[in-house]
């Protein structure tokens, strides 16, 4: 006679995760669930009031955190972690992780390891995911996802996606199967017709008839990088970056020693740094304004200048740390 | 007696030209009853859009763009100044077609295959195009396509109406209306090209090789290399095994899967606009 369980059949899939954040009424938002299953990890530390509290009358009261962790820091090769997030109106969510997301070697290149994360977002909810870069080891293969839904366009989004190539100290320099990382943000429309939006997809494999390794079509540099902003809560972040765009010096101009040099204000000096510091640390970028999005790329020769660059740039204009504390970069510190 | 001897190899030499041509002529007679007419016809038809579609003289503003070669240029200074300036290209014009075969021709299979479709390809092009100067670039091409469909093919074409003519007419309708179409070159491409008969795999391959010519034109008006350069590296077999090894490895791939191969190429083409000086759009 077959064994017949007496408990009911189980629901979860290994990898599988969620988290839904909603508005107790009338004012308090709360974390309904946040489930888990290995290798996926998911911590919630307690929500802190923002900084601007009371300043604004339409901040929710409370921000969460949650770090999106992995058992051994990385993903073992064939490992599938998908994670669902919903968050309702009028909430506001950080999501981290802990150090850089390693890929670890497969011992078969046609053995993918997978991540893919969906977000809904309801009207002005808004998400901040800066996390630490992903760090293929060689020799993988590794393909993510990010898919954000936004109801009716609204809703507010501030994600980076970021990739390095490899252990520079073990002197591993693209030296991966494949890679792939896709990001895309959809709406829906008041005849429920799904409409893209944004679709940022990278994809670094042996396609391409370049007779090229990869890393030689990586022109030198160890990160690459996308940040997508949206929304109105982060209007103030987007024109930053646009501004700054603007500001940064011609290439191939000249100092023709014709124009007199005016004191520069202290926003100017700082302005002035941080372009030598790029310069220095060969960190390249730009903005680019397209359908309601701000599209920054950016790329370096080392990661800690990809690093310390968006850090820069977040913590100068403010309105990031101001609406959400802290915490919102803790990655990039 | 010497003349006559000349008169008869003469005679001869006459004799055998002669059986050589009615040779000739009977095996082109042979030739032409092989293959019908119609089909003739048909391939000459295609014939004859490709020559259109590859000429250099199709009004759609290609030369006005480098698709970011002056922007890699100015990254990448030779040391010296006056080293040539051939290596960059070539190690330009891989990458650029890689980017081009990886993000748009997907584009250009699926506005041929499906029509119908032309809409929904147009938005999610544009939705994928994440710099602002390849967008610009994409655009005023596919607009300037559509404008010698509407100017110049449309007449010639109009005998026979076909699902695909009605659906670029209800997407150059939907065009002035909509604010969120905007008419990009690749997937308007296939569709053209399925109108005037092109064969899909000659459309793409032209797809490529009109990127390829107007990089290196850009090229030769960059002062990077001469005109009789140029030629060479168009005619190369190394571009050739290029273009075709790009058709067949995408020929299967969904406009999902449509993506970029070489992240650094955003990042040349986006700081175009950075530039001190410049003498194309992009």
């Amino acid at each position: 006679m077959a064994f017949v369980s007496p408990f009911g059949s189980s629901t979860s899939k290994a990898g599988h995760g969620s988290i839904v954040l909603e508005v107790l009424p009338p004012d308090k938002p709360v974390l309904r669930n946040v489930s888990y299953q290995y290798p996926l990890k998911l911590v919630a530390p307690d929500p802190l009031p923002p900084p601007s509290h009371g300043a604004d009358g339409h901040a929710p009261r409370l921000i969460h955190t949650v770090f999106l962790l992995t058992y051994g820091g990385g993903i073992v090769a064939g490992d599938t972690i998908d994670l669902d997030v919903r968050l309702d109106s009028r909430t506001r969510l950080i999501l981290l992780t802990q150090g850089s997301t390693k890929i670890f070697k497969t011992p078969d290149p046609l053995l993918l390891s997978r991540q893919h994360m969906t977000v809904h977002l309801r009207n002005d909810a808004a998400l901040v995911y800066l996390p630490d870069p992903v760090q293929p080891f060689a020799h993988t293969a590794f393909a993510q996802s990010q898919i954000y839904h936004l109801e009716k366009e609204k809703g507010s989004l501030c994600a980076c996606d970021w990739v390095t190539s490899g252990r520079s100290a073990r002197g591993e320099n693209w030296d991966i199967h494949e890679y792939k990382s896709r990001n895309e943000v959809w709406t829906t429309d008041d005849a429920g017709r799904r409409r893209l939006l944004l679709r940022d997809n990278l994809i670094l494999d042996k396609h391409g008839r370049t007779d090229m390794a990869l890393s030689s079509r990586m022109d030198g540099c160890a990160v690459f990088g996308t940040l997508i902003i949206r929304g109105p809560i982060f209007a103030s972040l987007a024109k930053f970056f646009t501004d700054e765009f603007e500001a940064l010096p011609r290439i191939g101009g000249r100092n023709w020693g014709d124009a007199v040099q005016p004191d520069l204000t202290p926003k100017e000096q700082r302005q002035h740094d941080r372009q030598q510091r790029e310069k220095a640390e060969g960190l390249i970028w730009s903005a680019a304004n397209v359908r309601g999005f701000l599209l920054v790329k950016f790329a370096s020769r080392e990661v800690e200048g990809s690093r310390n660059w968006l850090r820069d740039m977040i913590k100068e204009e403010g309105s990031v740390l101001h609406a959400f504390g802290e915490r919102a970069i803790l990655c990039l510190k | 007696m010497t003349s006559t001897s000349t008169d008869q190899e003469s005679l001869k030499s006459e004799i055998a030209d002669l059986e050589r041509r009615l040779r000739d002529a009977k095996a082109q007679l042979n030739e032409g009853s092989i293959a019908p007419a119609s089909a003739a016809r048909a391939n000459d038809a295609a014939l004859h859009a490709l020559l259109l579609l590859a000429d250099s003289a199709l009004p759609l503003g290609s030369f006005a763009f480098s698709s970011g070669l002056e922007s890699y240029l100015a990254h990448h200074k030779p040391r010296p100044p006056s080293a040539s300036q051939m290596p960059n290209l070539h190690t330009f014009l891989r990458l650029s077609l890689s980017t081009l075969a990886s993000t748009a021709l997907p584009y250009v299979f699926a506005g041929y295959r499906s029509p119908w479709n032309i809409e929904t390809l147009d938005n999610d092009f544009d939705a994928s195009t994440p710099c602002t100067v390849a967008r610009r670039a994409s655009v005023a091409q596919g607009r300037a396509l559509l404008a010698v469909w509407d100017r110049s093919f449309k007449p010639q074409y109009n005998i026979t109406t076909t699902s695909a003519i009605e659906a670029l007419a209800a997407f150059s309708s939907a065009l002035r209306t909509s604010e969120h179409l905007n008419a990009h070159l690749a997937p308007l491409w296939g569709l053209v090209t399925k109108i005037l008969s092109v064969p899909l795999h000659d459309a793409a391959y032209l797809f490529l090789f009109s990127h390829a010519r107007t990089v290196i034109s850009a090229a030769v008006r960059a002062s990077v290399m001469g005109p009789y350069q140029a030629q060479a590296v168009l005619a190369s077999t190394e571009l050739q095994d290029r273009i075709r090894g790009l058709v067949d490895e995408g020929w299967n791939r969904p406009v999902e899967d449509a993506g970029q191969s070489v992240p650094v190429m955003d990042l040349w083409v986006g700081r175009h606009e950075k530039l001190y000086s410049r003498i194309f759009n992009s």
